[in-house]
């Protein structure tokens, strides 16, 4: 047997040789911003990587966040996750504030747009500079459109970037003419998107693509308050502040985002208080940050969890009929079900209720009528005739409805209960729940969404917020063998596609608003959508941070203004 | 013994081709990578049929696994969609050291992503491995030898309860208790998530602190399972004729449990390590989620949930290939304990 003496000594061996891996191992995979000065930069401010010990006087906050990056490029990253963080090194040419009510911000004054409603006019501020001291100017406007409709480089999407040509008759003069009238120029356009033509065009002139720039990863010439300086891959993006900002100059010296991918530790990390700002919590543990005396903050982004009905040719007989749909939103108790969400949510209507304008004010809320729902449904030949509780229809088919969303747990929650209340009028609602990446798989790849698996699909979506435009309802978008990417996984209605056809032409808003209404008065009373709760932001906030603003869509838009009291 | 190791060496080379095709077909079934692309809303059409023909996506399975294994500098593609083809394939392929780049992060190569975790996994699991190894032993041998014992009846009951954990549950449970409660009630805690805290910087001690918890949870949970592994092979062993021949010739009890029995009851339990050993690369997928842990555990779960196939072959053949070098050693190491295997 091993004696004292021995364990001992093996034990310090593992320690030391343990100590010694941690010392020696997973060095050299930060991407680090130089310190050198990039080339041609006239004046440079220093990026350094992290110093080891801090002084105390440095304000430095940690932001948890759920998803790395992909790309610090904003064109070679979907993700909401990367968007928002061009907010920190990136510039906008306008901005919105708590309201969500754009204002200028790299512009003098918002664009104007001509009569016709096909040319956009920027005029760019003449004390804009890149991080390095170079001027911002509209030829980074024409590189960066050139970049993202070029063939050569696999941005993630072009849109709406081929929509339009562009040019730069000055230095801060920006001119963008559509093809056709385009209305949502406004939300879609210039988001964090902007690249340094001094910096990019030189590789792409060496490589023809920009797909393997340094500057992609990690993006050392910025435009924003914060400066790119460290990227620990799986670990941390670190921003100090950038000295030569144009804009206010930030209160904090620092921000990491730290990437913490599960809810619970995420949770853990803001009441430890080891992060400042956590994001997205579950809604269980809401009560659990404010017994700890942490700010829930909550902002509209436009996002919304409703349920997308199916009408196309393979849904099931039940739901394609009216009467059917009209019983599911008689038989749902959204409001009891939204309630479990706590005080943070509250139950939707239609796809645009983040946007109350755009909505027909003579809407009235499907209301839980369970009674109503069985009613109606009895009236039209849908009973129960073997007593087994599932009503059948006139040919004697049981009326079963199939409905599918993503495998969040929410969204799995909420089927258990839909179960039971579609159960309680006689609905048979058999639920599914898929990867997001099976679920949106294409018409040839057999995505359930696509082939029209699925007579019920939920999940959280907006449409190009703050404006109102989505494609969704198109009937040029059915998914087909011939059009396989479509993504109208809904049905084509023409009332409803020439509505959808005619408001992204329309220039004139009181019009344009117009036809919104008539847009979601129509979805509503055919209910081709219901929405079931308001998927706005949710944001955890240590109270040590003061001057905290959130924006639904640029949340960091007063990032300036943060501060911590020591 | 060295025919031996060469022979097994080529046969492996057919086996990790066979692994390479089998993994590819289950990863280009099984999902699509640019269906949403990490977004909250779906790839636009235009944008999909695009990236689809740039990334080869839209070429036949077959194809696709023949540019993976070879590369597609052979072949011209036609990147504008204009019916000609105008540009050669990038690619130089598997066996030219190419693993291809990401799909996702599409500024770096896979091979790039892999070098960047692979050492902060194992940073984490060597030592991990190492204390899992040392205290397995000896809570195994210490409880076979006092079978029956309180002690024995405590460990064995530990043993119970710590392998009846699911590892999220100690991990989470440890969390709560020494980062977040300690710090509550004014005790010295641990941090909760990371590899080391950044306003700090990477130092011996924070990237020391940070594993504390990792490891735990780890070590709680198959310590528990592997000492009751090794107490019974001991068990067994200690029983043996030759065993009670070694007291029987004088020999100290330290010689006979190290030099005899423990040498004997080691057997099964090397093929247990030779299995582990490989999967040390592939990190701990749940370990890592929860405590943040940079490692290839979390690499491998976010690219494979993005179906990025060049990221998660790159992954899976390394696993492979250590498989297949750990086995090898494994058998060479049953020769070295028991001098009744021979390899001629």
């Amino acid at each position: 047997m091993l004696n004292k003496k021995t364990t001992s000594k093996l034990l310090g061996l593992i320690i030391i040789a343990s100590m010694l891996l941690a010392a020696c191992g997973g060095g050299g995979n930060a991407t680090v911003a130089p310190t050198g000065a990039p080339t041609g930069a006239p004046t440079q401010a220093p990026t350094e990587a992290p110093t080891s010990v801090v002084p105390a006087e440095e304000k430095i906050i940690t932001i948890a966040w759920t998803q790395e990056p992909n790309s610090l490029n904003r064109s070679y990253s979907s993700m909401w996750y990367m968007s928002v963080l061009t907010d920190i090194y990136s510039c906008w040419p306008w901005n919105y504030d708590v309201a969500n009510e754009p204002y200028p911000n790299l512009l003098t004054e918002m664009p104007t747009v001509s009569d016709d409603g096909l040319v956009v006019t920027m005029k760019l501020r003449d004390d804009i500079t890149w991080s390095d001291g170079v001027p911002i100017t509209s030829e980074d406007f024409v590189f960066t459109h050139e970049m993202i409709t070029s063939t050569a480089n696999t941005v993630d999407s072009a849109y709406p970037y081929d929509k339009f040509t562009i040019s730069a008759p000055d230095a801060q003069t920006v001119v963008m003419t559509f093809e056709e009238v385009f209305t949502s120029w406004l939300s879609t356009l210039w988001q964090g998107a902007l690249m340094p033509k001094h910096i990019l065009q030189p590789v792409f002139d060496a490589d023809g693509t920009i797909d393997q720039a340094e500057w992609n990863m990690a993006p050392t010439v910025g435009c924003g308050p914060f400066n790119f300086t460290t990227w620990e891959s799986g670990s941390y993006l670190r921003f100090d502040r950038n000295e030569n900002y144009w804009g206010p100059a930030p209160k904090l010296d620092a921000i990491v985002f730290q990437f913490v991918p599960d809810d619970a530790a995420q949770t853990a990390a803001c009441l430890a208080g080891d992060a400042d700002v956590c994001f997205w919590p579950p809604y269980e543990d809401i009560p659990a940050f404010r017994d700890a005396g942490l700010n829930v903050v909550t902002e509209p982004s436009g996002y919304n969890e409703g349920w997308f009905f199916n009408f196309r040719d393979m849904a099931s007989p039940g739901i394609k009929d009216l009467v059917v749909r009209k019983a599911i939103a008689m038989g749902l108790n959204r409001q009891a079900n939204t309630d479990l969400r706590l005080d943070v949510v509250k139950v939707t209507e239609t796809f645009w209720d983040a946007m109350p304008s755009y909505v027909d004010p003579s809407i009235t809320p499907w209301a839980y009528d369970p009674e109503a729902a069985k009613a109606l449904l009895e009236e039209n030949g849908y009973v129960d005739s073997d007593g087994d509780g599932i009503r059948e229809d006139k040919d004697g088919n049981p009326l079963t409805i199939t409905q599918g969303n993503t495998d969040k747990t929410e969204r799995q929650n909420y089927q258990a209960l839909a179960q039971q209340q579609m159960l309680a009028i006689g609905i048979d609602l058999q639920t599914f729940s898929y990867n997001s990446d099976i679920l949106f798989g294409s018409f040839s790849d057999n995505g359930p969404a696509a082939i029209g698996d699925l007579d019920i699909m939920q999940w959280s979506d907006v449409p190009y917020f703050p404006d109102p435009d989505t494609s969704y309802w198109l009937c040029s978008d059915l998914p087909t063998a011939d059009n396989p990417y479509g993504y109208n996984y809904f049905g084509c209605d023409e009332t409803l596609d020439a509505l959808f056809q005619q408001q992204v032409v329309t220039v004139d808003p009181e019009a344009r608003q117009q036809i919104f209404w008539q847009i979601s008065k129509y979805m509503h009373d055919n209910v081709y959508y219901l929405g079931i709760w308001e998927d706005g932001d949710v944001w955890i906030v240590n109270p040590r941070l003061t001057g905290v603003k959130f924006s639904g869509v640029t949340p960091f838009f007063n990032i300036t203004d943060w501060d911590v009291t020591q | 013994m060295v025919r031996y190791i060469i022979r097994r060496l080529l046969q492996a080379i057919p086996l990790l081709f066979i692994i390479s095709i089998m993994i590819f077909i289950l990863l280009q079934s099984s999902g699509d990578p640019l269906a949403t692309m990490g977004g909250r809303r779906t790839t636009r059409p235009e944008d999909r049929a695009r990236l689809s023909r740039i990334m080869g996506l839209d070429q036949p399975i077959y194809l696709q696994y023949v540019y993976w294994l070879i590369g597609n500098d052979w072949v011209q593609i036609d990147v504008d969609n204009d019916g000609t083809p105008d540009t050669y394939g990038q690619r130089k392929g598997v066996l030219r050291g190419d693993f291809g780049n990401s799909l996702v992060n599409r500024g770096k190569t896979a091979l790039e992503l892999i070098n960047e975790r692979l050492p902060n996994t194992l940073v984490l699991m060597i030592p991990a491995e190492i204390i899992i190894l040392f205290f397995s032993l000896v809570v195994g041998i210490y409880s076979a030898l006092r079978q029956y014992s309180l002690t024995d009846q405590l460990i064995t009951t530990g043993s119970f309860i710590g392998f009846s954990m699911p590892i999220f549950f100690v991990a989470l449970a440890s969390m709560y208790i020494f980062a977040v409660n300690f710090r509550k009630w004014g005790l010295p805690y641990l941090p909760t998530v990371g590899m080391f805290d950044p306003k700090v910087g990477k130092t011996f001690g924070q990237v020391a602190t940070h594993m504390i918890l990792p490891i735990f949870s780890m070590s709680l949970v198959s310590i528990s399972g592997y000492s009751r592994f090794v107490r019974s092979q001991m068990l067994e062993v200690i029983s043996q004729d030759y065993i009670r021949t070694a007291y029987a010739k004088g020999l100290s009890e330290r010689m006979v449990l190290i030099g005899h029995a423990l040498k004997n009851a080691a057997i099964p339990f090397v093929t247990l390590v030779g299995i582990d050993i490989p999967f040390l690369l592939g990190g701990a997928v749940i370990t890592e989620t929860i405590f943040g842990w940079p490692g290839m555990g979390r690499l491998f779960i976010d690219h494979l949930t993005r179906y990025d196939t060049p990221v998660v072959m790159g992954i899976l053949m390394l696993i492979s290939l250590a498989v297949v070098i750990c086995q090898l050693l494994t058998d060479i190491v049953y020769g070295w304990l028991d001098p009744r295997i021979r390899y001629n």
